[in-house]
């Protein structure tokens, strides 16, 4: 396949997550949404690493491996602090909707 | 092989606080959680450690070409140490705050300094690399020690929202900032910024060629870090977030984690857009950064300015002043040139100094009268006065009167707008000035113009001291300017030569 198919298919998946992160009510729905964000993003290196791999002075498109893997590893490690963090609110406010914890406004 | 072990002795400061971290885990676990004071000591003298270590090698950086790359990422230079240096003071005068904090429990509280420790750390990465890998995990390492603490108060409903809307605003922004950094990899085959200025498929070349998708990946970049400084339309978890957080950790977030926000973001625009002997394509597309930066400053400080003026909320209040102050180091960086940039460096010392003390005055009067309500001051004023007349210095030097740091660092960022064709922005700065003087008094009319208030003050003097300290730096940074302006002055300086 072609680098631009990659590319589109990444562009998709961040625009749907995107949507998703605005429109949904429930902060599981948005942490999905985040989630599809990220894997846009590996996408993009790992196609873009493909790429460069070939050419010459590309370094091997190690570069864009590696950062994929690292990106692997941040949204492992940021959703077990989101989901901590989501279930302390349900214990406090016995709902996983933002719009239901409202103790904070002007 | 040989050649990283003789690297090893250049993040040395990084080491230490690696062991510190370590150290302060192994021993809140052999105390089992009992006298989480102990805990907090380790970290204070481990943090002394670590600013000695730091200020050795600012010393060592001063002789030219002493600036390197080490590792291939890490750039050990004094636009990096400057910001560590002041990275180490704030987490010291957090940690003083949760040592002294009469409200927060003596014991099972160890991870809250492995949680600063870690944020530092994060912190330490951030601002001395180019290469965005780095940049991106010692954000996330700092993000996400950030969202543990916003939420470290379990049982607390304002902690438990606050730290949803941070993980919430914090991981979309990642997202965003991590696609653009993709694209900028695409379009240019490299993840480094200084190869990304001058490499074989540079930003140059493909600005002349395509500028859409070096358009968007560079907003998307920008919008990330945006959103860690709180700048407008990014603001939006900044009121909520400061107000729910426990008031130490406000304090961490609003000045060392935004500072650190501006550090990188310092280091992403230097050294892809003010390049010596750039051509011109390249300080084409500075000027336009330059103008949305300029633009987004406007914004920032009149919307940050305008929204504090009916708060109730001393948390609240501070929050939208501080996002006012992000707009004010955003003009400096507008300007595009060492003078401005210089002025934001400035600027941004002085705010460190001025907000921590802020924020042990709210920190003092909420162990006092149990809420940070402007209303709840009522009268106190003449009851603590070694605390009172250290919080009129900030408040005057927030404002940005004489003699105080915060005056220096506004005339110097009004005078860089001036001589580098930003008179608008240096007028709308002004006027900010005038339109802040108003909820900033709020405070002080609350406490001396009101009847004198009966109220027993329980003697918290170690966090009267440390709040006087400050002051005094305020006032003697904003009389004794060349200093810190030199100081500054070699920071900008390296940024500009780069490493390696």
């Amino acid at each position: 396949m072609s680098l631009g198919a990659y590319v589109a298919v990444s562009a998709a998946l961040f625009a749907i997550g995107i949507v998703t992160i605005v429109t949904r009510r429930n902060i599981l729905y948005v942490l999905m949404g985040i989630e599809m964000v990220l894997n846009a993003a590996n996408i993009n290196f790992v196609a873009f690493g493909r790429h460069y791999g070939g050419l010459p002075g590309g370094g091997g498109g190690l570069e864009g491996k590696m950062f994929a893997i690292f990106t692997i590893i941040l949204a492992a490690a940021e959703a077990a602090v989101a989901l901590a963090i989501v279930l302390n609110v349900f214990q406090a406010f016995n709902s996983v909707k933002p719009s239901e914890a409202d103790q904070l406004r002007e | 092989m040989s050649n990283y072990l003789q690297s090893l002795p250049s993040i040395a400061p990084e080491i230490a606080m690696t062991v510190l971290l370590c150290a302060v885990l192994v021993v809140d676990l052999l105390l089992k959680g009992r006298d989480s004071r102990k805990v907090g000591y380790l970290t204070l003298g481990g943090l002394g450690v670590v600013a000695w270590l730091l200020l050795g090698q600012w010393g060592e950086l001063g002789s030219a070409g002493a600036a390197k790359r080490v590792f291939g990422m890490i750039d050990i230079d004094r636009f990096s140490t400057f910001f560590k240096l002041f990275t180490v003071g704030s987490l010291a005068a957090v940690v003083l705050f949760v040592l002294l904090d009469r409200r927060e429990r003596r014991h099972g509280i160890g991870e809250y300094y492995l949680l600063l420790l870690g944020a530092g750390l994060g912190i330490f990465f951030m601002v001395s690399t180019s290469n965005l890998l780095l940049l991106m995990l010692g954000l996330e390492l700092l993000s996400l020690a950030s969202y543990s603490l916003a939420g470290f108060h379990k049982g607390d409903k304002r902690s438990a929202e606050a730290a949803m809307k941070y993980v919430v605003f914090g991981g979309l922004s990642a997202g965003v900032m991590l696609y653009g950094i993709s694209l900028l990899y695409g379009i240019t085959g490299t993840i480094d910024l200084t190869e990304m200025a001058s490499g074989p498929h540079s930003l140059a070349a493909q600005f002349s060629s395509g500028p859409v998708p070096v358009a968007v990946a560079i907003v998307l970049v920008l919008a990330g870090f945006a959103y860690k400084v709180s700048v407008v339309p990014f603001h939006f978890w900044t009121p909520d977030v400061y107000e729910g957080a426990p008031t130490p950790v406000t304090s961490f977030l609003a000045v060392a984690s935004k500072a650190a926000g501006f550090a990188a973001l310092l280091r992403f625009v230097g050294k892809l857009f003010l390049v010596d002997g750039a051509d011109g394509a390249v300080q084409q597309y500075g000027a336009r950064i330059g103008a949305l930066l300029a633009i987004l400053s406007a914004l920032t400080m009149t919307l940050g300015n305008l929204a504090a003026l009916r708060q109730s909320s001393m948390k609240r209040m501070l929050a939208y002043s501080s996002i006012a102050h992000a707009g004010y180091v955003l003009m400096g960086m507008a300007t595009m040139e060492s003078s401005g940039w210089n002025a934001a460096m400035f600027y941004l010392a002085a705010y460190y100094l001025m907000n921590l003390g802020a924020f042990g005055f709210v920190l003092y009067f909420e162990s006092v009268t149990g809420s940070d309500d402007i209303a709840s001051l009522k009268g106190l004023g003449a009851k603590a006065l070694w605390v009172t007349v250290p919080m009129v210095v900030f408040l005057v030097s927030l404002t940005g009167l004489p003699p105080t740091v915060g005056f220096t660092g506004k005339y110097m960022l009004f005078v860089a707008g001036v001589d580098n064709g930003l008179l608008w922005l240096s007028l709308v700065m002004a006027l900010n000035s005038v339109v802040s003087l108003f909820y900033y008094f709020r405070i002080v009319k609350a406490l001396f113009l009101a009847e004198p208030a009966e109220r027993s003050m329980p003697g918290q003097s170690a966090l009267a001291g440390s709040i006087f300290v400050l002051a005094v730096l305020t006032v003697l940074f904003g009389l004794y300017i060349a200093p810190l302006q030199a100081w500054c002055d070699a920071s900008v300086e390296s940024l500009r030569l780069g490493a390696g």
